[in-house]
């Protein structure tokens, strides 16, 4: 949870809307004097530094309002960096369950997946083992938040894959509270100085912002964040989920392709082709048909009109774009011309779209899907027209060259006719004030606070302490920095620690650098005046707040001296009366230093109170507002992260599955002793209920009997022998975990040849066996095998149920096999086994079992075939003696 | 497919980290035609006509996003194409790098360590800026199971024809080994002794094989 402290924190923020509504008006307009801009900033501060004095807060509408809006900000903070910790497990375990599946992956990193997945609950909370550690990782992440360049400088060493790692801490935890406007800025100086960099680094212009770098991850990272992904939900939802509904609208362009799917049809409809369509013909026979081109047409004119619809959103949301967005792309602007002072406003927007289109829009626009601005898979047509609409928009903000795609060309038109309001709305996506001003305010307020706390893990703290440690030489070169001298203090980076271990910490942070700031009015360069001017303001709009709206001193224009005393007298209400006789104090204190006059109503605090009390008003409609669309927002990635959740859950118990097996495996290498075979008569298996039902004709039933060996815990086989033969007709390989599995979907009985068997009882004399394994007193006990069958049934199936839940539930794989006699039970079956599967495709032994590959007696005198068996010259060399 | 019976057409994707001049080497071998414009791809397929080795044979090419937040639609490529060009640009050392998961997700989609593929070392004609030294992919290259390596320049069109060839020439191969597989496969079914997986390495190696084939094989075993 975050910690109270930074909700407090961010009580300013509850005032940030303004501000940020206020920077991103155009920073050109010029039109603020440094007065107003100082003035502003103060109010800020002002109301950012009351905030902590609880309980002094008013309770109306508004204040609830905000508060619920913090509240939710605060949520979908938490939210998405869980997600993005999930989605990193996720990934990670994509790509490993693959190879699990394949059995390609080592015993140890079995394990490792396994830790991975063992405790992905929540962290509990901790602190760090001593007072000296907090102290000093409280320094150490006080210095990386509020000296970005620290993170910059290591987000350009680190190699790719120590990046997610590191963005992870950064993004969602350092700087985790995206609505905070000072660890938001702070996050967004840290992008500045990574970019510049990268400008300062790329040899030409056109390889910048091109390859996947630090820069670029960072950039997806960013607009993964609460405000991103709220803007491509109102942005472009609506236009995706409208076109995915027209499932069977094709709009393919590619004459080639249209060709093709017009020959088709032709054939699929059974006709003959036409001699005018032969069957395979070259990209321009296929554009040169007249057939062909009266196909395009229409459609080159409907990608038209989407793609249109898709700009005239794009733009239209101008306003709606996150202003970390608009800040990056103005940056881009800013060091483009810095770098090539003669660049064209076109290879401006050229970069910016590289960003802007390329890195935000358009991925979102091709897999929607993975950004949940839906909710399935879209149909073919449909995500063919998405990609074409993403590279029309691409096409814009770079300026297409034929040269690729030739039949592209027919969407010329579209370029021109949108390439200038593209290149504007580049342009106006830039006009965003920047925030140095406010930062360093909010830097100072930072400091004045005394409650500073970061929400942390001790694994977060101590993997960014190993990075900083990693790259010591590079980041720490003046040994009298103040980097330098944490990272000498704190000494190496102690290892991660165990996830279970693992402990959310609140960690205090502070600076021993600097003391918190009593003095603010000399550190903001704000003279006493204005601080006074500044409290009676906040100290009328907070008397004004909780009057009753009708009432006669809420009444235009105020009397303030009224409104004061009148507060000051109420009954009942402390905090009132207080803010009452400090509003009358600050009045006539205001009067003698000259800044307000009572001759006129002391008319220059009374306006300004005025205004703000009729921003405030408009203020709590934006609060509902925005409350609104973020709730979306919050119910979106909750949705997310419930899929996430499923996703491991589902890799967990696979997993738990295989780790049963691979626990086998390693038994089976340090101990490789078959067990069995164990003896059973047909009537003794009959007689436990083993057997429910048996094609076996009576008579010869009695020569029939069952081997049981175990070659490996979990796996069985089961020989079906006929006295007086030497081998057994018949082997079933049985794997531990099929029969477990049938068994817990509820399927009862086992149909192998001859015979049907009980699952549940086979199981029990399986188990019996497999309990065998790890007891060597039972292993002893062979020949006393049959006798002890009664004895083992009793063993409670129940045990194997709770030993994990399954990932092939029914939804997942349907296996179906019958088994066809051909004439009498002795000649070859006919064996049909259908299997559907969603993710993974395995048990397959269980139901195209060994008597497949099984040498009948008839061909005992057969040569073996010879098989190809292609060896790898590793295997080779492993079989050879060393 | 009822196109089998003339020409033979392959599917090759072309695949790769961001600007290392995945595009510029297509749209040379297919166009004829150096792109110098920043111009970055979400997805363009093409078709050219080729002679290789006496047969005639179509391609199908389809040139990716290398943007890394298109990697979503990754995985829709390598399970439709058949033959793949690994792109890296010899200035990055870090676009060889990505190669190597690239390979990863690749070889466990197709569920085989046989996947037709070509390591490519584009941007040859910038040897200034070289940061990948040829020893160093011609190790990734063997490490990789000894795949071929070729360094092109998309710009000067050197070794462009050869890559998509060489991929090209893989796939036929495979074809060919496949057929042979396919008639020893029916000559032996039934006949084949039974080996169990405790066996040891070779027994496991084995039924990953034969799961392989079984898989991508027929659904109904007759005995």
């Amino acid at each position: 949870m975050y910690a109270p402290s930074r909700t407090s924190a961010s009580s300013s923020s509850s005032y940030l809307p303004m501000m940020a509504r206020q920077s991103t008006r155009g920073s050109q307009d010029g039109s603020r004097s440094t007065r107003t801009s100082k003035r502003y900033s103060v109010t800020a501060l002002y109301l950012s530094m009351n905030a902590n004095q609880r309980d002094l807060e008013i309770e109306d509408d508004l204040a609830r309002a905000q508060k619920a809006l913090r509240d939710l900000k605060a949520k979908i903070s938490m939210q998405s960096k869980k997600n993005f910790v999930l989605e990193k497990d996720v990934r990670y375990l994509d790509s490993r369950i693959a190879l699990l599946v394949q059995n390609r992956m080592a015993l140890e990193e079995r394990n490792e997946v396994a830790d991975h997945l063992d405790d992905t609950a929540d962290l509990s909370e901790g602190t760090f083992p001593n007072d000296e550690k907090t102290q000093k990782y409280g320094n150490l992440l006080f210095l990386l938040q509020s000296e970005p360049r620290h993170i910059a400088h290591l987000c350009r060493l680190v190699t790719l894959a120590e990046i997610d790692q590191l963005l992870q801490t950064v993004m969602f935890t350092i700087y985790g509270n995206q609505y905070e406007s000072r660890e938001e800025h702070l996050l967004l100086t840290m992008f500045q100085s990574v970019l510049t960099y990268q400008f300062d680094h790329t040899p030409d212009y056109s390889s910048l912002l091109r390859a996947n770098t630090p820069v670029s991850r960072m950039m997806t990272t960013y607009t993964r964040r609460g405000p991103g992904q709220s803007y491509l939900k109102t942005v472009l939802a609506d236009r995706i989920n409208s076109l995915i509904e027209l499932r069977d609208l094709d709009l393919e362009i590619n004459p080639l392709k249209v060709y093709e799917s017009m020959v088709t049809a032709i054939e699929a409809s059974g006709k003959t082709l036409p001699p005018n369509l032969p069957r395979s013909v070259t990209a321009e026979q296929a554009a040169a048909h007249p057939q062909v081109q009266e196909l395009i047409g229409p459609r080159v004119r409907m990608l038209t009109d989407f793609a249109n619809g898709f700009i005239d959103t794009i733009i239209n949301g101008l306003e709606e774009t996150p202003y970390g967005i608009r800040w990056i792309c103005k940056q881009i602007r800013s060091l483009t011309r810095r770098k090539y002072p003669d660049a064209s406003e076109q290879m401006i927007c050229t970069l910016i779209g590289g960003f802007f289109f390329l890195r935000f829009i358009n991925p979102a626009i091709v897999t929607p899907r993975s950004y949940m601005l839906i909710e399935d898979i879209p149909a073919e047509h449909p995500k063919r027209t998405l990609t074409y609409i993403a590279k029309m928009l691409q096409n814009l903000a770079n300026k297409p060259s034929y040269a690729k795609e030739p039949f592209m060309v027919k969407l010329q038109p579209f370029i021109q006719s949108n390439k200038e309001r593209i290149n504007k709305f580049m342009m106006e996506l830039c006009e965003v004030q920047d925030f140095y001003e406010t930062l360093e305010m909010d830097n100072y307020v930072a400091l004045s606070k005394k409650d500073l706390e970061l929400s942390i893990s001790l694994n977060e703290v101590y993997a960014m302490h190993a990075l900083l440690d990693a790259h010591n030489t590079e980041l720490a070169k003046d040994e009298s920095s103040h980097l330098s001298q944490l990272l000498q203090e704190l000494g190496p980076a102690p290892p991660q620690v165990p996830r279970k271990e693992n402990r959310a910490i609140n960690l205090p942070l502070y600076s021993r650098w600097e003391s918190a700031l009593d003095d603010l009015t000399a550190a903001l360069d704000i003279t006493q005046e204005e601080v006074y001017f500044m409290e009676a303001k906040s100290a009328f709009v907070m008397i004004l707040r909780s009057l009753p709206p009708n009432s006669v001193l809420a009444r235009r224009p105020l009397r303030l001296d009224r409104v004061a005393e009148a507060a000051a007298t109420t009954k009942n209400d402390s905090v009132m009366v207080r803010k009452g006789i400090r509003a009358m104090e600050l009045l006539s204190q205001l009067q003698e230093m000259g800044m307000i006059h009572r001759s006129d109503h002391y008319s220059a605090l009374r306006d300004e109170i005025e205004q703000e009390l009729a921003h405030l008003g408009s203020l709590k409609e934006k609060v509902i507002a925005e409350t609104l669309k973020l709730e979306e927002v919050y119910r979106t990635i909750r949705e997310h992260n419930s899929y996430l959740v499923t996703q491991l859950e589902t890799y967990k118990s696979y997993l738990h599955n295989v780790r049963g097996q691979s626990e086998g495996t390693t038994k089976r290498l340090q101990n490789a002793k078959v067990l069995g075979p164990y003896k059973y008569t047909h009537a003794q298996l009959v007689k436990e209920g083993v057997i429910i039902n048996s094609n076996i004709p009576e008579n010869r039933q009695q020569n029939i009997y069952f081997n049981i060996t175990s070659p490996t815990p979990g796996t069985f086989i089961i020989a079906i022998g006929y006295k007086g033969r030497n081998r057994g007709i018949i082997e079933i390989d049985l794997k531990l975990d099929d029969l477990l599995e049938m068994q817990r979907q509820g399927q009862e009985d086992l149909t192998v040849e001859y015979v049907e068997f009980n699952v549940s009882k086979l199981l029990n004399i399986l188990n019996k066996r497999s309990v065998g394994h790890s007891s060597p007193q039972a292993s002893s006990s062979v020949t006393a095998a049959s006798s002890s069958l009664s004895s083992s049934v009793a063993t409670p199936a129940g045990r194997h149920q709770e030993r994990r839940p399954s990932l092939l539930g029914s939804s997942f794989s349907k296996s179906e096999y019958t088994v066809i006699n051909i004439g009498s039970p002795e000649m070859p079956r006919l064996i049909t086994c259908v299997k559907s599967s969603q993710g993974f495709d395995w048990n397959q032994e269980m139901f195209l079992p060994s008597y497949i590959d099984y040498d009948s007696s008839d061909l005992e005198r057969k040569a073996d075939p010879v098989e190809d068996i292609v060896l790898t010259e590793e295997e080779a060399a492993a079989m050879l003696p060393q | 497919m009822s196109r089998s019976t003339q020409q033979r057409e392959y599917h090759i994707v072309v695949l790769g980290s961001g600007g290392v001049g995945k595009s510029c080497l297509t749209a040379q071998f297919v166009q004829n035609v150096w792109i110098e414009r920043y111009d970055p791809t979400i997805e363009d397929s093409y078709r050219k006509l080729i002679e290789v080795d006496g047969r005639q044979v179509i391609m199908e090419i389809l040139d990716t996003a290398g943007t890394e937040q298109f990697t979503a639609m990754r995985e829709l490529y390598m399970k439709s194409g058949q033959g793949f060009l690994l792109v890296f640009s010899i200035t990055s050392l870090s676009s060889l790098h990505e190669l190597t998961d690239l390979r990863d997700q690749l070889l466990n989609l197709k569920d085989s360590t046989h996947v037709p593929l070509v390591l490519v070392g584009n941007k040859s004609d910038l040897e200034d800026d070289r940061a990948v030294s040829r020893a160093r992919a011609f190790a990734t290259s063997q490490a990789w199971g000894n795949v071929p390596y070729y360094e092109t320049s998309a710009r000067r069109r050197q070794n462009v024809t050869e890559v998509f060839v060489d991929v090209c020439r893989q796939i036929m191969e495979g074809e060919r080994e496949g057929a042979r597989v396919r008639a020893a496969e029916a000559y032996d079914r039934g006949y084949r002794r039974r080996r169990r997986g405790e066996e040891g390495e070779e027994g496991s190696t084995w039924a990953r094989r034969r799961r392989r084939q079984r898989r991508g094989g027929t659904r109904c075993s007759i005995l």
